[in-house]
């Protein structure tokens, strides 16, 4: 329970003590033991070839979806470089959107795994955020989770009728959490080592998230992927068309 | 612009020097070794020795420590924390203690041991992160990944997003400073809306430049592989005697690692 607590406090004071930005989705290098590396990249490799083949499989049918794919990916790697405004805890701070939930719309989920994998390894060595021997768990909780969960929030709103900018909302705000919570889930499992209880250490880390300017920023990223969405379908349509995401005009 | 601060350049490993001369698959190898090796060991002072080589290195092509500083600033806040919350929280046995606004804290002896093998860790992996990403261009990464059997999807891929992520940053950066100049960011609301429109323009000019720049490459030519803008020399006596140099540096290294300081 000590590491437990440990956790809690390096997180809280974090976010208390950072006026400026914050980075909270990324576990940096060092952090993880070497059977949680091993553990995490192994499960993220299957969604990685399976997001490989999807590109390989639609560049053969399109010639232009590659240059699409990596023109969007960095249009999403862009966006999660915004300052966005968040009201939290330590005052007025800004965070930086996940951009998951809205590459996970366009591209689709495997496609968005295999960009957010990439993203993460530029991050990584370029900007230090994240690290090397970290980049499977960063990858299962931002690429896996992070994609799946906005894709099927997405989806699920669609289906029950909602406007565009709800189901952006939907996709921002669901992806944003279940990246939190894989993230939590990560660091949660380090401590069932020294005995502690996963469950409680989880949910712990992921309250601390959600009282800190993370927990704002969900909802903020929400509304600025809602935003986006209605953005471009009242623009360019035909965007929306080509990239295979269905519209109701009515809807919007 | 404030969030262009955040963002990177390359322009250290685009110089001529001693350590962007080294073979990329050199470089590979000793950081991917490093980086197990400083997850591995119990000595605190290998992942420290990781961090000061960095620094050194760093400073011999003459790139300033404050430029390492600032790249592993975060990484540093975080180690720092995991130091003074790790002594505060664990252990027994009271190495100092203090008075604070009435409340005593006490720092461990056994939580700053612990806080700082973490911490080491930490500073260290990430020192060998900079360290290769500020002598390595992404071109010669990609050179790199293909040695080391990359799918070409990943590169390509990869290529482009490194390619356009700058092109679309001063894209965004000239909407970013527009909607400031004319009150987009008044108020909270107007800031999270002028924000929707920058990501919906950033999207489609991102569709629109794919769309040109796929119709430029096909009329080049361009029929899908691999695009790699630098090709790598075989393998030569120089890179030979690196590879060799690391088969005896790692038994050191997990000696090293294996002896336990406490």
């Amino acid at each position: 329970m000590k590491i437990l607590k440990t956790l809690i406090a390096v997180f809280f004071l974090l976010f208390i003590f950072s006026d400026k930005t914050v980075y909270a989705m990324h576990i940096t290098e060092g952090i993880l033991p070497t059977e949680w590396v091993i553990t995490w990249f192994a499960v993220s490799v299957p969604f990685l070839a399976i997001g490989i083949y999807k590109v390989k499989r639609k560049k053969k049918a399109v010639h232009s979806y590659l240059p699409l794919a990596g023109m969007l990916g960095a249009a999403v790697f862009v966006f999660s470089c915004f300052p966005i405004p968040v009201v939290a805890l330590n005052g007025m701070a800004t965070s930086h959107p996940c951009g998951t939930g809205m590459s996970a719309i366009l591209l689709g989920p495997f496609v968005s795994v295999l960009v957010a994998g990439i993203a993460l390894l530029i991050q990584a060595l370029f900007l230090a955020h994240g690290g090397l021997t970290t980049l499977g768990g960063n990858i299962f909780s931002m690429g896996i989770l992070g994609s799946f969960s906005g894709f099927f929030a997405f989806k699920i709103a669609q289906r029950c009728g909602m406007s565009l900018f709800w189901c952006g909302f939907f996709a921002g705000v669901i992806s944003d959490l279940f990246t939190y919570l894989g993230t939590s889930i990560e660091l949660g499992l380090l401590v069932v080592k020294n005995g502690g209880s996963f469950f409680r250490a989880t949910a712990e880390i992921f309250g601390v998230f959600m009282m800190t300017s993370q927990g704002v920023l969900c909802v903020v990223e929400g509304v600025v992927v809602g935003f986006i969405m209605v953005f471009v379908y009242k623009k360019r349509p035909d965007i929306l068309q080509q990239l295979g995401i269905k519209t109701n005009a009515k809807s919007v | 612009m404030g969030f262009l601060h955040h963002t990177f350049t390359d322009r250290f490993a685009q110089r001529d020097n001693w350590l962007t001369r080294i073979d990329v698959r050199v470089k590979l190898i000793y950081v991917v070794s490093l980086l197990a090796i400083n997850l591995w060991a119990k000595n605190v002072s290998v992942s420290l020795s990781f961090l000061f080589l960095s620094f050194a290195f760093l400073l011999t092509i003459k790139i300033s420590p404050l430029v390492m500083v600032k790249n592993m600033a975060l990484p540093m806040l975080f180690a720092v924390m995991m130091l003074v919350v790790k002594g505060l929280h664990e252990g027994e046995n009271e190495w100092v203690s203090f008075s604070v606004a009435g409340y005593v804290m006490a720092l461990k002896k056994e939580g700053l041991c612990s806080g700082l093998q973490t911490g080491g860790k930490i500073l260290g992996g990430v020192s060998l992160v900079v360290l290769f990403a500020l002598t390595t261009t992404i071109s010669q990464l990609n050179a790199g990944l293909k040695w080391l059997r990359m799918p070409n999807t990943v590169l390509e891929l990869m290529s482009f997003m490194y390619r356009y992520i700058f092109q679309l940053l001063d894209e965004v950066s000239a909407i970013w400073y527009a909607q400031r100049a004319r009150l987009g960011h008044a108020s909270w609301l107007k800031t999270i809306k002028s924000f929707g429109v920058l990501g919906g323009m950033l999207i489609i000019r991102a569709v629109e430049r794919a769309e040109r720049t796929s119709e430029a490459m096909y009329a080049r030519g361009y029929k899908g592989g691999c695009i790699l803008t630098c090709h790598l020399k075989p393998l030569g006596r120089n890179e030979y005697i690196c590879f060799s140099g690391i088969v005896f540096l790692l038994p050191l290294l997990l000696y090293a690692g294996n002896i336990k300081i406490w």
